[in-house]
């Protein structure tokens, strides 16, 4: 038992932190709160090195200690601490703010466990844990548009999780277990396994944001505080993404998925950029932009158990990804919600807007950048799987991505008059410190990709 | 000392240290950039001292970089690549002194400028797969904001196009290396080019995929509409760089990628790549005898020169007669060079009459040979050079490809009607801007200053250098492509 503890250790002094901090809060010292938030982060994120290169499970077989679930922590827990320096920035001051860094920090904790989880059970725990803190975040600002936005991610998430625990029923059922290391058994019962898998590919599908399970995720960022919209899209999405990694290692590759999951990747990406093209609104725009990205994704989940370069994959986006996504959404805080607002804004203030243009090309795929690191890996990964035509669909989208993200950056060089009034926001030091963070990790990540996992 | 990697670099380096000084005047951008450009310059004719090696890569330069894919920092050096990095540098320090004249945003300028200069030199010399795309990709993002910042009236749209239309170019590039990559292992393109690692039908389809990505670049028939958009609103130096120097990835990679690593299927699809070679040459030059702008005519005449090396390589791969192929690749490859060096010169030359009278339109011209001689002369000799005359830098590299065509593929030889055409073209606009009544509206008009001498007098020289003789330069080509089996 206390070898299997000592793995835990980021696990429960993140709980620990957690815990503390709803204490803290009772005692409405707002400041203390986010301070044993990042302390109890950064404790954790260090304390996952030694664990880093374990392979083993815990608990009979439910918990994975394991490079993707290491690695995950090292991913997960850096990108909430960032998340929560940018909700600091938005919303510092206001009433209940301790307990939204309270919230975030348990959100998280589920995140790990979506990583790590060996079992059905846990996969289910995951899914509620990050769900019911979420709905409470975005519903914060408690506007009409924050409480609708939190509504419909409330019920889309109620039904998605209903449904995902009725098809886990399934394979229960099936293998007489819930570990997924048993699902191997389910070959030659290919109804039950698609049961499942339906169910799986629902409820993960909700949170990953892949289409058709999207429509929460344009209002849900847009209601919720702009941090919180990072935050959502970053650390439970890739979550899900580690979730499905974990499941679907384990599940025969004649039951068909790869192919149903590849469908849905194609999917996902393309719909993702045509609607982001129609946006205005910079949030949405944005929001669409990573439903997108999740197309991207599932290109490395598709390839898992063909490619040797499917699971490095998911880690090398992942990281990339936050760093990205973060950013642009930093940049978004200081220049404004709107597309109008981006008007001159590259000149108004310079270096906000090189971030910005590293961030989208990064998103794009652009070399040397991040992003185009994760993507090579994505893109050989679907080809070594024998999806060519995946990678194909991809790279045209890659061009449509261009455009998406250059209707951003051409109004922020644009001459002419510079208009004032929003987006000329006085730079906070907090998310100075994220912007330059992230910044470097997009720039120069690119070039250092060898220290990431292989 | 690793100069390659030093020559790689130092302009992003001296772009950065320009970023972080707190005084960025265009005067001190400007002299950053010139120094810079300058001992970048200095740099590869050290380069070029140390000369390179017959069959395979010189001065290579190693360091891990994604062990865990077989991709690393890998620099080298051959006969195909040294002329075409020598013919950057110069550029680029020819482009910096031709720039120092600009004062709106100069710093930012200098930077992309000089981010262009680092992508530049490492596509040439990049040894590694991944690594030759970064900085292949790296110059559409300087060259989009060069056009987008600093060109003429409707540069938003055709920067637009360019990044839009090269990076759907460029993208099939990406499949055909992890094609290359997933077969052998290693991002490494010495055991591409060693060891074909393609075969059948997977050899063609990432054959297909490279020629449809340089064939972009190049800018080849159909796929050439990019090209005069950007040339015509992009800045001065931006078209130099972008004719002189980038549409010369698109025929190096030609050579490189597509003939280095799948030879068999280059050769079976020589046909069809000596036809896209030969229509864009006619096509090229028809099209340009349809301008009237200056500026459009000269992009075109580039589709029409780089017609002949998509020609010269064709016809090396069809050719059985090793002979054959190296006169036909010695003059491929010199035609990359003269073609840098000679609309070089002509761009930078309509930089400055458009510096001057804000107008490239041949009918607003006239009798400008007794006005602006220094401006008028030059014109003329890199025209002539541009029409292929005796003696000029291009005679040497076309007589070669079309000897070999002529030995090879006697059909291809109708490309040679694109030289009358061009000579056409060239005598018609001579004669509409130079010659003839003199336009009352331009008799202030000045010549040459200093500065616009010193970027131009270089570029002349060494046409006509290369023109009269042009051993030393092909003895270097030569070294490579004599030894080069596929």
């Amino acid at each position: 038992m206390g070898r299997e503890l000592s793995f835990l250790i980021p696990e429960l002094l993140l709980a620990s932190a957690a815990m503390l901090m709803i204490v803290a809060e009772m005692a409405r010292a707002a400041r203390l709160v986010l301070v044993i938030g990042l302390a109890g982060l950064a404790a954790a994120t260090l304390l996952t090195l030694p664990v880093l290169h374990a392979d083993t499970t815990v608990f009979s077989g439910t918990y994975r200690i394991d490079s993707l679930s290491g690695w995950a922590k090292l991913i997960l827990l850096p990108g909430t601490a960032l998340a929560l320096l940018m909700t600091r920035a938005e919303i510092a001051g206001q009433d209940r703010e301790g307990s939204v860094y309270a919230l975030i920090c348990l959100v998280t904790l589920g995140a790990l466990m979506l990583a790590g989880g060996g079992d059905m059970m846990l996969l289910v725990l995951g899914v509620v844990l990050t769900g019911l803190g979420s709905f409470a975040l975005v519903a914060f600002p408690r506007d009409d548009a924050a409480t609708e936005a939190a509504m419909k991610y409330l019920v889309f998430g109620a039904v998605t999780g209903s449904v995902m625990i009725y098809g886990l029923s399934f394979w229960f059922g099936g293998t007489g277990s819930t570990l997924f290391s048993d699902l191997g058994t389910l070959e030659g019962k290919p109804l039950i396994a698609i049961a499942g898998l339906v169910a799986v590919i629902i409820g993960l599908g909700y949170k990953a944001a892949l289409v058709p399970f999207h429509f929460w995720a344009p209002d849900a960022y847009d209601g919720a505080p702009i941090s919180i919209a990072a935050y959502l899209s970053v650390i439970t999405k890739a979550a899900a993404f580690f979730a499905f990694a974990q499941v679907l290692r384990d599940l025969p590759p004649a039951t068909g998925w790869p192919l149903v999951l590849a469908l849905i990747a194609a999917a996902t990406m393309t719909y993702g950029y045509l609607a982001a093209l129609v946006q205005t609104n910079l949030v949405r725009l944005i929001a669409y932009s990573s439903v997108a990205q999740s197309g991207y994704f599932l290109m490395a989940v598709v390839a898992l158990g063909a490619s040797p370069l499917a699971l490095p994959g998911i880690i090398v986006f992942a990281a990339a990804y936050a760093a990205m996504n973060l950013g642009a959404f930093a940049v978004v805080m200081v220049a404004g919600r709107n597309l109008e607002d981006l008007r001159g804004f590259g000149r108004r203030r310079p270096i906000v807007g090189v971030a910005m243009v590293i961030f989208l090309l990064s998103l794009t795929g652009i070399p040397p950048l991040f992003g185009f690191v994760g993507k090579v890996y994505l893109f050989t990964a679907a080809v070594e799987a024998g999806f060519l035509w995946l990678a194909v669909i991809g790279i045209l989208n890659s061009v449509l991505a261009l455009g998406v993200y250059l209707r951003i950056v051409v109004p922020m060089y644009q001459t002419g008059e510079l208009e004032t009034g929003a987006g000329t926001l006085p730079q906070r030091p907090l998310l100075a410190g994220v912007l330059t963070i992230t910044a470097l990790i997009t720039l120069f990540m690119g070039a250092f990709a060898g220290l990431l996992p292989s | 000392m690793p100069l390659l990697t030093l020559a790689t670099f130092l302009p992003i380096l001296g772009g950065l240290a320009l970023m972080a000084l707190p005084n960025r005047s265009a005067r001190v951008a400007h002299g950053i950039s010139i120094a810079v450009t300058g001992l970048v310059f200095l740099i590869t004719l050290a380069i070029w001292s140390r000369g390179i090696v017959p069959g395979g890569f010189a001065q290579t330069e190693e360091i891990a970089w994604i062990p865990a894919i077989g991709a690393a920092y890998r620099l080298g050096l051959d006969g195909l690549s040294l002329p075409l990095v020598l013919l950057t540098s110069l550029l680029f320090f020819l482009s910096a002194i031709y720039s120092a004249r600009i004062s709106e945003r100069a710093p930012s300028y200098v930077v992309l400028m000089l981010m262009l200069e680092t992508a530049a030199l490492g596509t040439f010399m990049a040894l590694d797969g991944l690594l030759f795309y970064v900085f292949f990709e790296v110059s559409l993002v300087g060259m989009y904001f060069m056009i987008a910042g600093w060109g003429y009236e409707e540069r938003q749209r055709a920067a637009l196009m360019f990044f839009l239309y090269t990076l759907l170019g460029s993208l099939p590039l990406l499949l055909a290396i992890i094609g290359l990559y997933l077969s052998s292992g290693t991002f490494d393109m010495r055991v591409w080019i060693d060891a074909p690692p393609l075969t059948g039908l997977a050899a063609m389809l990432a054959l297909i995929a490279m020629l449809f990505t340089f064939a972009v670049k190049i800018p080849a028939f159909p796929v050439h509409t990019w090209l005069p958009a950007a040339h015509v609103q992009a800045p001065t130096a931006g078209s130099v760089i972008l004719a002189g120097v980038m549409l010369k990835f698109g025929t190096y990679g030609l050579v490189r990628f597509a003939l280095q690593m799948t030879p068999e299927a280059f050769a079976q699809a020589g046909q069809v790549i000596l036809a896209v070679g030969v229509v864009s040459a006619l096509y090229g030059a028809f099209a340009a005898l349809a301008q009237s702008d200056l500026k459009k005519m000269i992009a075109y005449t580039s589709v029409n020169h780089m017609g002949y090396v998509v020609i010269g390589v064709a016809v090396a791969a069809l050719s059985i007669d090793p002979r054959i192929r190296v006169i036909a690749l010695d003059g491929a490859t010199l035609q990359m060079v003269s073609h840098g060096l000679v609309t070089g010169a002509l761009f930078f030359l309509l930089g400055m009459l458009q510096d001057r009278a804000h107008s490239r339109d041949m009918g607003d011209f006239g009798g400008l040979l007794a006005r602006v001689p220094w401006l008028g002369w030059a014109f003329i000799l890199s025209a002539f050079a541009s029409l292929g005359l005796p003696g000029l830098a291009h005679f040497p590299a076309e007589f070669q490809v079309f000897l070999a065509t002529l030995n090879t593929a006697p059909w291809a030889i109708i490309a040679i009607l694109a030289i009358v055409v061009t000579a056409g073209l060239y005598l018609r606009a001579i004669a509409a801007v130079f010659l003839g009544a003199e336009n009352e509206k331009w008799a202030e008009m000045p010549d040459l200053d200093r500065r616009e001498k010193l970027v131009i007098v270089p570029l002349l020289i060494l046409t006509v250098l290369v023109g009269v003789a042009p051993g030393w330069l092909i003895d270097m080509i030569h070294t490579t492509m004599a030894s080069l089996s596929f």
